[in-house]
């Protein structure tokens, strides 16, 4: 195909795009005069289709990093993206696992912890700024053993003195409620199971702060407990419809998991309702138990405050407790007049006993260790040894026959 | 001189609860009462006293200085090595020459003004009373050396006390008595005695394990015995609310209940770390002496009970 214009040398206006080897060149097809050649690199390339080049690839600073590096960097990248966090949240992840691998007690781990260093990076950024992330989702997202990602986080935050905010009970409220699939109608959702989300939060946030009063948070998982709180709330507010339906049928409605101490923090919270409920003038005729009490959930909750006062004794109280606490005004009193009844009637009523963490309620039997006898704390340390003692513990000949006899040994 | 020490500028009044710890005396020897003892005869021959660390005043002697507490000083000095740096400002203002008893007011005059702890200190309550409650020791690990090559197949044939598996463990595993303890018997000649309720027992059972190695028909020693940790426990009897304590604490605390359902307390001073628990139960590991645990625990005691009324 011969583009415009005419030969220099004969003047032929047929010229020719011919390859020569891999170069085009523009050939008069009379004389055979070249014209033009090829450019060896095209424009079209580099000049109207200009892709930007990356600032890390065009100064060499990923060539600086080492792979291990730069894979380390490429999963704590993903890792955010996938939890579908801010990109300032990317940037101070990756610098926290730049600063973890070059100290000097992470250099050299493997690389299972290597990983792991990153998830825990993100985990630590997201605590920093508030974001509820559990340690469970991380090490599923990360297939990790708990207890490694444990060891890690623990390191970790101890080599790079990182000060982690504790988890806000509140915030986790809200992110595990997202994952419930309970707010909207589905094929596989009976009707009486939707609940609107606002109030099933708000109570659900409610529960979960009574547990925190009652110490039943302290020293536990969180999720369990707001896994239970939620049934508690999402019961309290049909109860007509939904008292029937167990635990277990609850989360796989909702789609989500059931983790085993959740059917005793369940049993837990129950046992504090029904007590704040002996408490609550209007519901003393009724006989409650754990079935019932949930249809008073909500007015149990609205006068929480009122109702730990006086179902608990609590210990600063203990000294000036009045006497004999017959009626109780609905309306909260002054605090010098309610407080516990006296030591007596606590036993008669099974009235108020003291608030105190299940664990000390319900102690398990336990070995106490004695304290060191006398004769123990006249050890100087410097004793003579008799030589019958040392003996006691040496093989006689025989038995070292019988022992090689019997090749245990080699 | 003793005229010169009572009317010491004021410098040294914050001070005063430190009585004269003469580090060539042992310290049971030294009676320590609330009040800057002067009656205590001052020896006057300091040749056989190391001076050399007079002029540094470290953090941890303004710290210390600062604690009123004697109660705390006693019990701190009583089992462990006399600090010599926290005596030897008084040593240099008890020698014999007044000017020299100005020589350390430069330094004193640094610790006086208010100071601003340069690394995170444990927040210590001046003057606190005592706790009543004296944390029991659980464990003693202890290290010494035998210093000689052992054959571990052979203490393993001929003892009966002991178990070997080269397989899982590179030591033999030996157990006594009494005092109750477990022993790893290294191929090196080194051995790590475990179980033991006290210093004393610790070295005792250490003696007996390596008696036990002499009978075998080794040429053992009993070289560098060293208390490597001490674990001491209590209950201060009162529930704890961790996630208060993490707050106010931070620097100090680790609390995640997901993995642990203790909270970490590292303790700057001294060097301890706490495992205190909801149910009131506190653990006290990382001691090389006895005294660290107590201090430690007369350190975190009017903490925790102040959350206890806070809450």
């Amino acid at each position: 195909m011969a583009a415009g214009g005419s030969c220099p040398g004969c003047g032929s206006a047929a010229l020719v795009e011919d390859a020569h080897y891999a170069q085009q060149q523009l050939v008069c097809a009379s004389c055979g005069c070249v014209l033009a050649e090829g450019l060896l690199t095209t424009t079209y390339a580099e000049e109207e289709h200009l892709r930007e080049v990356a600032y890390s690839q065009s100064t060499g600073q990923k060539e600086q990093l080492s792979r291990c590096l730069q894979r380390g960097i490429r999963r704590v990248q993903d890792l955010c993206k996938v939890l579908q966090l801010p990109t300032v949240f990317e940037e101070t992840a990756v610098s926290y696992f730049q600063r973890a691998v070059q100290h000097p007690s992470f250099h050299l781990v493997s690389l299972e912890k290597k990983e792991l260093l990153g998830g825990c990076c993100v985990f630590v950024t997201c605590r920093q700024h508030s974001w509820p992330l559990t340690m469970g989702t991380i090490c599923s997202l990360l297939y990790a053993k708990q207890e490694l990602f444990a060891s890690v986080y623990l390191s970790l935050q101890k080599e790079l003195e990182l000060s982690v905010p504790a988890l806000s009970l509140a915030d986790l409220v809200k992110t595990h409620l997202n994952s419930f699939r309970l707010f909207q109608h589905a094929a596989d959702v009976p009707a009486p199971f939707v609940e609107d989300k606002e109030k099933m939060v708000t109570r659900t946030m409610q529960i979960v702060e009574l547990a925190s009063e009652t110490w039943l948070v302290t020293g536990r998982h969180p999720v369990p407990i707001v896994t239970a709180a939620a049934f508690l709330s999402w019961q309290s507010l049909q109860p007509a419809a939904r008292l029937t339906c167990t635990f277990a049928r609850f989360c796989k409605v909702a789609g989500v998991d059931l983790p085993p101490p959740a059917h005793l923090r369940l049993k837990e919270l129950l046992e504090i309702l029904l007590r704040m409920a002996s408490q609550l003038a209007w519901l003393r005729v009724f006989k409650m138990d754990k079935k019932t009490v949930v249809k008073h959930i909500g007015d149990l909750l609205q006068h929480r405050i009122f109702l730990l006062k006086n179902a608990f004794c609590l210990e600063d109280e203990e000294e000036r407790c009045a006497t004999a606490l017959g009626e109780h005004s609905p309306v909260s009193p002054p605090a010098q007049e309610e407080g516990c009844p006296a030591e007596g009637k606590r036993q008669r009523e099974g009235g108020p006993g003291p608030l105190l963490p299940p664990c000390l309620t319900n102690p398990r039997k336990r070995l106490r260790t004695a304290a060191p006898s006398a004769s123990d704390l006249a050890i100087t340390g410097d004793e003579p040894i008799s030589d019958s003692e040392i003996e006691q513990y040496l093989r006689g000949p025989e038995e070292i026959r019988a022992f090689r006899q019997a090749k245990a040994w080699p | 001189f003793k005229d010169d020490l009572s009317t010491s500028p004021q410098l040294f009044t914050s001070m005063s609860p430190y009585d004269v710890d003469l580090p060539i005396q042992t310290t049971e020897d030294v009676l320590f009462s609330s009040q800057f003892n002067q009656s205590k005869e001052l020896p006057a021959d300091f040749s056989s006293v190391d001076l050399s660390f007079l002029p540094d005043i470290t953090q941890d002697n303004k710290e210390q200085n600062l604690s009123g507490d004697s109660h705390e000083m006693q019990k701190e000095l009583d089992g462990s090595i006399p600090r010599n740096e926290d005596s030897g400002i008084f040593m240099d203002e008890s020698s014999s020459s007044y000017p020299d008893a100005t020589q350390p007011s430069p330094e004193a005059s640094d610790v006086c003004p208010p100071l601003t702890p340069m690394t995170p200190m444990t927040p210590v309550t001046p003057a606190s009373e005592s706790s009543g409650i004296v944390p029991q020791l659980q464990n003693i690990v202890s290290t010494v050396n035998l210093a000689c090559k052992l054959d571990l197949k052979n203490i393993a044939l001929h003892a009966r006390n002991a178990e070997y598996n080269p397989k899982r463990f590179a030591a033999v595993i030996m157990r006594i008595r009494e005092p109750r303890t477990t022993a790893l018997i290294f191929s090196s000649g080194k051995m790590v005695c475990t179980g033991a309720k006290s210093e004393e027992q610790s070295r005792l059972a250490a003696r007996k394990y390596a008696r036990v190695v002499q009978k075998l028909g080794f040429p053992a020693k009993f070289l560098d015995f060293k208390i490597q940790n001490m674990v001491g426990s209590c209950d201060v009897r009162f529930p704890i609310r961790l996630e208060g304590l993490v707050l106010t604490h931070q620097q100090f605390s680790s609390y995640e209940p997901e993995l642990f359902p203790g909270l970490i307390y590292r303790m700057v001073k001294p060097r301890i770390v706490l495992l205190i628990f909801v149910s009131g139960k506190v653990v006290l590991t990382g001691a090389k002496e006895r005294s660290e645990i107590y201090e430690a625990f007369e350190n975190i005691y009017p903490i925790l009970k102040g959350f206890k009324k806070a809450s």
